[in-house]
């Protein structure tokens, strides 16, 4: 189902993309505009992992601490966390080929990934939402790439999401609800007569910054987007969401009650979220 | 005509939870229960899913609503707020993990202060099928159900052994207790409603008449 970029079109692209990260001090100092709109545009596939890791400043954070993730992988870990990990190396997007059989290199990576991040953070230890981050990175990059752009993430871009009480997701949610009293009213008033709390809808869309929720193809263009221009990203998709499933009188008639709301923003119209749509809504 | 199936009339809706640490199994009890089959390849929970059921418990039809919550201790905070007006809750554990099971005294404390103080609760001891590595004994488990007053079974949501009898016996606790008097469906927060038959009956007072009328014939 992914939309189809011209040939020739991608390849142009990729030069230009090219030509961006070979002269990348240049281009963030400069034409920081010009790297938005073309991530906007969507990254072109093979310079996706690539892209991300100067995006996010993995790729500096990386070059600061070398062989710091191969000394962590050499440690055992903590018990509690590796046993909490374990149980989730195989619950990973288990249909993509890299993390289909147990014990395969994805899942390896994976764990390698997750511990590695419990060492350098022990404060923090592991989050189950951390598992589909890391694994979505762990297709477009290697482990120790992974690791530094897990990193940059957990702490630059949803700082505290991860941690021990959750607040800043729940503070997040908060204001992603008093943004949607000026986009969406309708939807607003209807979620606040249900009593339906923001962390009821948006802790999963948040902490996995879509990655569970949105088609394939949606997931990569709104990450393109997140990586360049941050959380802000995220609260736009979870309006957009939110404005379009509940967002008119008609949409509602059919979410009388709590939970049949709820129903409905866990089962998303593909319309919405497929990815031009999305995209250019957002 | 699908949803002419799915419209079939209930008596009472009663919210459920499931509720235990990470990687119990409890997704895959819902999924086993309401789609009669193991879900090999399911994702963790973050946050929470749904599902729901109607079931005929002693002629009645019960529509059961789901809430089935992360297990990870750190999103303790945000689940609680599934909790408000559950009637009816599965308490799992893995019987091959005794920390699972160390962690219940916890997880009963949270549903009864969250939920209500008379939400019934049955106690699960799921991966009945791993028996080789058992950690928690049936007897030491069921010692735990009686001095708390939950049900308890063991279940196996891999070959579906005791899951719909779990749901089922909680939601037949639920039903006595009303019939009893001791839960009143009409206090608010009991977690449960009346379903679109009963409230026709309530509608059409000639009927319902003639139902107790029916039921007093005892």
């Amino acid at each position: 189902r992914l939309e189809e970029v011209p040939l020739e079109v991608l390849r142009q692209r990729e030069s230009k993309w090219l030509d961006m990260l070979n002269n990348w001090d240049k281009w963030m100092a400069k034409k920081h505009k010009k790297i938005r709109l073309r991530c906007q545009k969507g990254i072109p596939p093979s310079l996706r992992g690539r892209a991300w890791q100067y995006l996010s400043g993995s790729k500096v954070k990386l070059e600061q601490n070398m062989g710091k993730f191969d000394e962590l992988d050499l440690l055992p870990g903590e018990p509690k966390w590796l046993d909490v990990i374990e149980r989730d190396l195989h619950r990973q997007f288990p249909f993509h080929e890299m993390f289909v059989s147990r014990g395969g290199h994805g899942q390896q990576d994976l764990f390698r990934v997750l511990k590695a991040y419990t060492l350098y953070r022990p404060e923090e230890g592991y989050c189950q939402a951390q598992a589909p981050i890391a694994a979505v990175l762990l297709m477009h990059m290697p482990a120790e790439q992974a690791f530094w752009c897990l990193v940059q993430i957990c702490e630059k871009y949803l700082p505290g999401y991860y941690s021990e009480k959750l607040e800043a997701i729940q503070l997040d949610g908060q204001i992603l609800f008093s943004l949607l009293h000026k986009v969406s009213p309708v939807a607003y008033k209807h979620l606040s007569k249900q009593k339906i709390d923001p962390i009821l809808y948006m802790t999963e869309w948040f902490m996995c910054a879509f990655s569970r929720t949105l088609p394939w193809s949606s997931v990569l263009r709104v990450w393109d987007m997140f990586v360049c221009e941050g959380v802000k990203i995220i609260f736009r998709v979870g309006l957009v969401l939110l404005k379009h499933t509940l967002g008119s009188s008609d949409k509602l008639k059919s979410c009388q009650g709590q939970y049949e709301t709820m129903e409905r923003l866990r089962a998303l119209s593909p319309k919405i979220m497929q990815e031009t749509f999305l995209v250019q809504e957002v | 005509l699908a949803n002419f199936f799915e419209l079939k009339s209930s008596d009472f809706l009663f919210k459920f939870l499931v509720i235990g640490n990470a990687g119990t199994g409890k997704s895959c009890l819902l999924h086993q229960f309401i789609e009669k089959k193991f879900k090999d390849d399911s994702n963790h929970t973050i946050g929470v899913e749904f599902g729901s059921k109607i079931i005929n418990v002693g002629g009645k039809y019960v529509k059961l609503q789901i809430w089935d919550t992360a297990g990870q201790e750190r999103f303790r905070s945000v689940t609680r707020s599934y909790y408000r007006g559950a009637a009816g809750a599965l308490l799992v554990y893995d019987i091959t993990s005794r920390e699972t099971y160390n962690a219940l005294t916890n997880w009963l404390t949270d549903a009864r202060m969250l939920a209500s103080q008379n939400i019934v609760i049955i106690l699960c001891g799921n991966k009945k099928d791993l028996d080789a590595d058992r950690e928690v004994t049936f007897l030491e488990a069921s010692r735990f159900a009686q001095e708390n007053e939950l049900m308890f079974l063991e279940t196996s949501a891999l070959t579906g052994e005791n899951v719909e009898e779990a749901f089922v016996q909680c939601a037949r606790k639920i039903l006595n207790k009303i019939e009893s008097g001791e839960l009143d469906p009409e206090r608010m927060g009991s977690g449960i409603q009346y379903g679109d038959a009963a409230l026709r009956q309530l509608r059409s007072p000639r009927r319902a008449q003639a139902q107790s009328a029916q039921e007093c014939g005892c």
